[in-house]
């Protein structure tokens, strides 16, 4: 139910997304989630090989490790955000 | 964003707060996988690896953490008790005033041209007072230096890189200024610093005066070398001062040297013309045919009607103009400028002329 809702809110949340992604994508690059995530990259691409690596190979092995770095105060802003945004338009 | 259809509000606080974790992970999702599609595409394009040098270079440049040195690892005041030897007298100096010593030792720095000037002003007025009445006029005329002029043209020429582009800029300049000034009035004098309005001669003043702005400055007491349209002193003051060396019949406008030759009544036309001008309020080029109609009727006054409209113009291009009515002409400036001497010493009284000025234009 909560898929069904939320696709929902896709549609109509554009905003919402456009926004955020932005300022997560910045609050990340800021806290330096990203060139940790770069260097773990470097270390797949030397481990399978600089003219193999495909996609797949490296979505695999970024996005875990990526969702555990992110630092607490950022998820918990981005968090507090949504549920404001959420509760705004809930009535 | 119409919320109608969707019952948000009938979901209960852990149902948002799933829908809000999911939300937050799926931004995190685009995220990562954002910088997945950046990295393959650097990848597959060939730059990923750009940015980065071998191990040895990488050791290099490490960041230096110690005490006493900064992060490149160099020490502050390393240089700044060290002496150096000057490629050009060959002396020892600090490390820390070497800069400033170069610059003086070259002649290359802004300050060290005008001091220069100025030595050799001081130096040449002392020199020339004596030998202008020698029978080297000869040489005078040949060289496009007087005497005293070329010996310090010579030093300070050897004490300068020929090769520079600015020395050699600098040189014609000087060169050319002096060579006009040298052809109006056989003495020398600098025009980057100010003058000292008590050691110049009469005829030097004169000269001085037709070409310089020459007000003198309240608080070092020296002439302004600047032009005639310099906007630092308005033409008033450039009257007065003129009033004030030359005597207030005297005429010391630029096109005074000229004029003498030609007519001697024109300067003082042109005096009036001129402070007419300014006291219209406007120094730049007035209608010369309504300022020299008006010359005309006072000079009928007091003296031959000469109207000369070549100078009236000639004497519009220029700011300013000596002070003084047309009492008695050009004659009579010359006379009075003999005993200008007496009339240096005085304290500065600018305004006493000006009424009388006022007085004859009324």
């Amino acid at each position: 139910k909560t898929d069904q809702l939320y696709g929902h809110y896709c549609s109509c949340l554009f905003w919402l997304n456009h926004r955020l992604k932005e300022l997560l994508r910045a609050k990340l690059t800021e806290c330096g989630w990203r060139d940790q995530l770069k260097a773990h990259c470097k270390d797949v691409i030397k481990e399978k090989g600089l003219e193999h690596v495909t996609v797949e190979d490296l979505v695999v092995e970024i996005t875990p490790k990526g969702r555990v770095l992110v630092p607490d105060s950022v998820k918990k802003e981005l968090l507090q955000r949504i549920r404001a945004f959420l509760a705004q338009h809930a009535t | 964003m119409k919320m109608e259809d969707m019952s948000l509000s009938g979901l209960d606080n852990t149902k948002l707060e799933a829908l809000a974790q999911d939300i937050y992970s799926d931004l995190v999702e685009d995220a990562c996988l954002g910088l997945c599609f950046e990295v393959h595409r650097a990848v597959k394009q060939g730059y990923f690896f750009l940015d980065d040098t071998d191990q040895e270079s990488m050791k290099d440049f490490e960041i230096v953490d110690q005490p006493g040195v900064d992060i490149f690892g160099q020490v502050y005041n390393q240089w700044k008790n060290k002496e150096c030897v000057c490629p050009n007298c060959n002396r020892s100096i600090a490390a820390s005033r070497f800069a400033p010593h170069l610059e003086k030792c070259l002649g290359m720095g802004r300050n060290s041209s005008r001091i220069a000037n100025r030595r050799i002003a001081s130096s040449n007025n002392m020199n020339n007072k004596s030998e202008s009445d020698q029978e080297d006029n000869d040489d005078v005329n040949d060289n496009d230096w007087s005497y005293g002029s070329e010996k310090k043209a010579k030093k300070r020429k050897s004490d300068k890189n020929p090769n520079s582009p600015r020395r050699s800029k600098s040189v014609k300049h000087k060169n050319g200024e002096l060579s006009n000034s040298v052809n109006a009035d056989p003495y020398k004098y600098n025009y980057n610093t100010g003058i000292n309005y008590e050691t110049l001669g009469p005829d030097e003043l004169r000269s001085l005066l037709t070409t310089q702005c020459g007000v003198i400055s309240e608080h070092t007491k020296k002439m302004c070398t600047r032009s005639q349209r310099c906007p630092q002193h308005t033409d008033e003051q450039r009257r007065a001062v003129r009033v004030f060396l030359l005597g207030p019949s005297a005429s010391s406008l630029p096109d005074a040297d000229t004029m003498v030759e030609s007519d001697c009544y024109d300067a003082s036309d042109g005096q009036v013309l001129m402070s007419r001008l300014q006291w219209d309020g406007s120094s730049d080029i007035s209608p010369s045919d309504s300022a020299s109609s008006k010359a005309s009727t006072n000079n009928s006054d007091s003296k031959k009607p000469k109207k000369k409209k070549k100078t009236s113009l000639g004497l519009n291009s220029t700011g300013g103009g000596g002070g003084g009515s047309g009492s008695g002409g050009g004659s009579s400036s010359q006379t009075s400028l003999v005993g200008l001497s007496n009339r240096k010493k005085k304290p500065k009284l600018p305004v006493p002329p000006a009424p009388s000025i006022y007085d004859n234009l009324n």
